[in-house]
């Protein structure tokens, strides 16, 4: 009992922040129906930007602010770096190709990822960085928090999990119930005739890629808190989080929410009760079975095609 | 398309060319063919038939070692070919089976590890070459068809997912192959070594002669070349070739006229992943060994490189894209080379973007006399930012562009982000006046970036220039240097 | 526009093939002498690029300071070649660099390759071409002894660290010796590095009576909470043999979080004070802490001052060290030339001559007569006290 209580806390942890990730690669495919294959590296971008606050803030063991408002405003920089990077990369190699074949994208795609990797790792070297979250206020985020069943749930795991519930309700909010949002889902739909009702398309697709970045900015930060980051972890990262969307169903925003935690959760628990080795055969294997009998994901809607 | 030229080659690029057929796409491209005497050579060269090219090809091909016996230009047009034949296999299922097969190295993989357990040591298994390689071509497109099967339930983007999961799923079984129910099959991560070199009736051809890479690899590979092009191309002229492209522009129009279609992409995965087995094992053969990282996604996006590159679709087009990339990846490495390439590259994108106009003068005289100006000031100011090495381009360079002896550790990052930022602006300004003024310093920036934070660094470089080069000529030319425009009906 | 893209991409193919060409030189250069007098090269064959990058470049500094400091001492001219292996290209990268190499006759020996794989697959080639190659991080047993009557490496391959059936074992009899240890978790992360160390460390554990759990964490595992609670409430050592600092100290802290007893004992890979600090855990290193040894005191400042900024790991200083040994059998090579050298195999065949007596690991160097491994090279186990620096405790 304690051991499942333990992996499912690793699992939600680890599942939120493939949840916002993978919300950054569905926001984006709904729009463009374009696979976002650099999204990992703005996460990566994202991870990065953090430190580099963190480091202006004064570092870890001595932060010039308070805690709290050290990690809101560590996040709040990546996000913001990130929405702006998320911009540039629409506008100079997604926005000139939106009528060029299926696949052009794609290939541009893979372009700025190898791009940011490397020059990431021109400018500031391969070797990992650790936030050193353990030295804010003298490992409070690892020692307080509470107890089930003798397992320790530290804050800075409720921190995570928290931080990203309320991204994905505020997400949530943004799309279901603003104007903005709506004209999201309305191109989402069929962007032409969003186009003919006045909906100006170029406006939204912008919008999505300053919310998916941001996403996956605040996805860097929790993810770093915890866990050493380097210029090369994008594609990883990435390719999770796309996988997590997938299950979900590509182009559902909720399902992209329990992808990321069914996700977490299968590697998770994989891990725990069977086999580390094997862990990635079993995961994968039980994808692709998934994609062969439910292509369209959980919640995806199956397409209909017209003629 | 930011090209502001008036007499830029191209269909505007104000939308998909809705509703035009092939023809309408040709006859806009026939208009554009340039008259005169340069018209009429292009005219005659289109006339030449593509087995005179292939001919003349391998002609050229199987000279290069006759006049170079480096090992190491053996080596890389070893490996050039090698890339050529994965990127005629990936283009039987991207260009014309228009499958996204995301997996597609993992077959290269399973021909790779295939040779390697039965032509080594590991098992104690030498099966003779004339057995082993069409034996393991055959086993790839059996693999082929099995993992195409969900093909038949997928299309698009959810066959790519599929296709990338089986690649990571062959990754690990590679990796974990060594305690496979106690059994150690694959070597692990440590790998296969002392393979077998491929033997021609008990006669093996050795790999290297006192460490000099031996040509003969160089020509059974170039010679497996031209007969894997020569039966592609009669394939693609048959009737299943012309049903693939039928496929490939729409699956369901296919399908009603009565075509089957599920058949004819599996024939395609098929054909594929037994052209990646067959470069696999002649590969392995070569290397003497196989380890589970050879066949990583950054291998499979290199491939894709070349063949979208080259133009999806067109044999000579993804040829011409494996040479490229794998030579560019090469010359990248070399410091010297690399300088060169990059400023002719510079000079080039200028004449293409101004043509034989004053501007270009203008633009390059300024750009010129602002290097030398910066680099006086600054040798003025403090002697130490400035590097004057001897000889080479490297040495006239030294005078022009301002080198520190010591970087400080902010000048990189923010001379990069720089260019970046105003390289990326310039295509967004629309005066010209403007422009060219921008664009003086911005090259210099250039020349300085190039010279104190990339070339010091040829690994991440190299890689860098690949991406960037992809996203520009996505954006130049989505469909590749010798792709054929197609035409999307809406 | 199209006709001009393709004029321009002929154009620059063509000049690209004919500076590939020239580059190039035309001789088989085994057996073209060279002057000592002249700029000789000497390459670095190391991950440059991709995930192990943080190791090559990390050895690079290292090798351009060594180069800096040392050829003018030696009276020698080197240009150092910088080869890229990433490890997500296995081991073709490494044998066309081998070839690139071998073909150029002013090239005089090579740093490298940093990883196994590399070193066994190219070993051949070098050899074949009299090209000594000295590696500061291939650490697996069977490139210098025949294991199970197989030997990767050849007689030009040399080591200036000593194998995994050196520190194996070393770390396993102080677990048994000194810890005490009943039970041990021991991990692998799936590449030729960890596995190697983690087979030796669990047979030698297992011939002492002491339970094993191995775990294997793919190599694309970031976050390995999941592993932590694998880790039994009554384990008292994790060896874990990372190459990342950062993630022994992460793995360290998760640990503490959820409240498991056993510490963590790294490798050399995870030799780092700055990085790698958690109280209470231990290191294996193949030196003595460098930065006491008074001698390296004005090369760690010379490379901090080149790297500002940078935190030195435990790849750099062996390969300042191969470096320094490569150049002294250059030198040697040269002084028995009298100023050239007849072929690149003079550097080989001197290589085992050469001593050094402030060795930058700590006392003197020298190889062994038997491989080409460092003469009793040993290893040594730092435990973290509580203000997070290394003491040596055996």
């Amino acid at each position: 009992m304690q051991t499942f209580i333990q992996l499912t806390v690793d699992a939600l942890t680890l599942g939120s922040v493939y949840a916002l990730v993978a919300l950054g690669y569905t926001l984006v495919y709904g729009v463009l129906k374009l696979l976002n294959f650099a999204h990992g590296d703005v996460f990566m971008v994202g991870s990065f930007v953090g430190y580099g606050a963190l480091q202006a803030l004064g570092g870890p063991a001595s932060p010039v602010v308070p805690v709290w408002l050290l990690l809101v405003l560590v996040t709040l920089a990546a996000m913001a770096g990130c929405s702006v990077l998320g911009v540039a990369i629409e506008r100079f190699a997604y926005r000139p190709l939106r009528d060029a074949p299926r696949i052009a994208p794609l290939i541009s795609a893979l372009g700025v990822s190898f791009f940011l990797s490397n020059s990431m790792q021109l400018l500031f070297g391969a070797e990992q960085r650790d936030y050193k979250s353990y030295n804010l206020s003298n490992g409070a985020l690892y020692f307080r928090g509470f107890t089930i069943d003798d397992v320790k749930v530290p804050l800075l795991r409720i921190i995570t999990v928290l931080a990203a519930v309320a991204l994905m309700v505020g997400l949530w909010f943004l799309v279901n119930r603003t104007r903005t949002g709506k004209a999201m889902r309305a191109t989402s739909f069929d962007r032409e005739a969003a186009a003919m009702m006045g909906i100006d398309i170029d406006r939204v697709i912008v919008f999505t890629f300053v919310l998916g970045s941001a996403l996956a900015g605040a996805a860097g930060v929790m993810f770093a808190l915890r866990v050493p980051t380097f210029a090369a972890i994008g594609f990883t990262i990435g390719l999770k989080g796309f996988t997590a969307a997938v299950i979900g169903g590509i182009g559902s925003i909720p399902g992209a929410m329990i992808g990321g935690l069914l996700l977490g959760a299968a590697e998770s628990y994989t891990a725990g009760y069977w086999t580390t080795a094997w862990s990635d055969l079993v995961v994968f294997t039980i994808l692709i079975l998934f994609m062969i009998f439910r292509p369209q994901g959980l919640l995806g809607r199956a397409d209909i095609r017209k003629v | 398309m930011t090209d502001s030229t008036p007499h830029s080659g191209q269909i505007p690029a104000d939308g998909p060319a809705v509703g035009q057929d092939e023809w309408v796409a040709r006859h806009a491209e026939r208009r554009l063919v340039r008259g005169g005497r340069l018209g009429t050579v292009e005219e005659r060269l289109r006339g030449v038939p593509w087995w005179a090219w292939l001919v003349l090809f391998l002609a050229v091909g199987s000279l290069i070692p006759a006049v170079e016996s480096s090992g190491y230009v053996r080596r890389v047009g070893f490996d050039t070919v090698v890339y050529m034949l994965l990127a005629l296999g990936l283009n039987v299922v991207v260009g014309w089976g228009g499958l996204l097969d995301l997996g597609y190295i993992a077959f290269y993989g399973i021909g790779s590890y295939l040779y390697a357990i039965f032509d080594s040591d590991k098992f104690g298994i030498h099966l003779p070459t004339i057995v082993a390689v069409p034996a393991i071509t055959i086993a790839g497109a059996v693999v082929g068809l099995l993992v195409g099967l969900p093909s038949r339930r997928l299309s698009g983007d959810y066959l790519a997912i599929v296709t990338l999961f089986f690649l990571e799923l062959f990754e690990t079984v590679a990796t974990n192959g060594n305690q496979i129910f106690g059994h150690n099959i694959t070597g692990g991560a440590n790998g296969i070594l002392e393979v077998d070199p491929l033997s021609f009736f008990g006669h093996a051809l050795a790999v290297q002669h006192q460490g000099v890479f031996a040509v003969s690899y160089y020509y059974v590979a170039l010679a497996i070349f031209a007969v894997v092009f020569v039966l592609l191309r009669f394939v693609n002229i048959s009737r299943t070739g012309r049903a693939w492209r039928s496929l490939r522009e729409d699956p369901l129009a296919a399908e009603v006229m009565g075509m089957p279609v599920n058949w004819l992409k599996l024939l395609s995965f098929a054909t594929g992943a037994a052209v990646a087995a067959l470069t696999g094992t002649i590969a392995t053969a070569l290397s003497a060994s196989v380890f589970p990282l050879n066949f990583s996604p950054v291998v499979l996006i290199t491939i894709y490189a070349m063949v979208i590159l080259g133009g999806s679709g067109s044999q000579p087009g993804v040829v011409l894209g494996a040479i490229s990339v794998s030579v560019l990846l090469q010359v990248l490495q070399n410091p010297s080379q690399a300088r060169v390439l990059f400023y002719l590259a510079l000079l080039a994108a200028l004449v293409g973007v101004y043509r034989r106009s004053r501007e270009l003068g203008v633009v390059l005289l300024a750009t010129v006399g602002l290097g030398f100006a910066a680099h006086a000031v600054a040798h003025a100011i403090d002697r130490h930012w400035t590097t004057v090495v001897h000889g080479g381009v490297g040495g006239a360079l030294s005078h022009w562009v301002v080198v520190p002896e010591r970087l400080d550790s902010w000048v990189g990052p923010v001379s990069y982000v720089a260019l970046l930022c105003a390289g990326l602006g310039l295509t967004t300004l629309r005066s010209r006046l403007v422009r060219s003024a921008v664009l003086v310093p911005t090259l210099y920036l250039a020349a300085f970036v190039w010279e104190n934070v990339m070339l010091p660094n040829p690994g991440p470089t190299r890689y860098i220039v690949l991406g960037g080069l992809l996203v520009a000529l996505m954006i130049v030319r989505p469909y590749g240097l010798l792709g054929e425009r197609r035409v999307e009906i809406v | 526009m199209k006709k001009f893209i393709g004029l321009a991409f002929a154009v620059a193919v063509a000049s690209v093939a004919a500076g590939t060409a020239s580059g190039g030189h035309r001789t088989t250069a085994a057996a073209t002498s060279v002057s000592c007098s002249k700029t000789l090269k000497i390459a670095i064959v190391t991950p440059l690029t991709g995930g192990a990058a943080f190791l090559g470049q990390e050895q690079l500094s290292w090798a351009k300071l060594a180069i800096n400091q040392l050829a003018p001492q030696l009276g020698l001219k080197i240009q150092l070649l910088q080869g890229d292996t990433p490890v997500e290209q296995g081991a073709t990268p490494a044998q066309t660099l081998a070839q690139k190499y071998n073909a150029d006759s002013s090239v005089v020996g090579i740093i490298g390759p940093s990883t196994s794989g590399a070193a066994a697959a190219s070993s051949k080639a070098y050899f074949q071409a009299g090209m000594a190659h000295i590696s500061p991080s291939a650490t697996r047993t069977d490139l210098t002894y025949s294991v199970n009557g197989q030997k990767e490496g050849t007689p030009a391959f040399f080591r200036d660290v000593p194998a995994d059936n050196v520190q194996g074992p070393t770390d396993a009899a102080f677990m048994v010796n000194t810890l005490h240890v009943k039970k041990v978790v021991i991990f692998d992360f799936q590449e030729p590095y960890s596995q190697g160390l983690a087979s030796a460390v669990d047979s030698y554990l297992k011939g002492h009576n002491v339970s094993t759990v191995r775990l294997s964490a793919p190599n694309t595992t970031t976050d390995y909470s999941s592993y932590v609670t694998k880790v039994p409430g009554d384990a008292d050592v994790v060896f874990f043999p990372t190459q990342q600092p950062p993630a022994a100290q992460t793995f360290a802290e998760q640990l503490v979080e959820q409240g498991k007893k056993a510490v963590v004992f790294g490798g050399d890979g995870s030799n780092a004070p700055s990085q790698f600090n958690k109280p209470g855990s231990y290191v294996s290193n193949f030196a003595p802490d460098i930065t006491g040894i008074k001698a390296d005191a004005g090369i760690i400042a010379a490379w901090k001052k080149a790297n500002p900024g940078k935190q030195v790991g435990s790849f750099g200083p062996p390969t300042y060290g191969a470096t320094q040994i490569l150049l002294n059998a250059i030198k040697i090579a040269c002084t028995k030339g009298h100023g050239t050298l007849k072929s690149r195999a003079d550097v080989l065949h001197n290589m085992k001559k050469v001593q050094i007596k402030n060795w930058i690991l700590g006392g003197s160097f020298k190889f062994s007569t038997k491989t080409n491994d460092p003469l009793n090279a040993k290893f040594y186990i730092f435990k973290i006290q509580s203000d997070g620096s290394y003491k040596l405790v055996g």
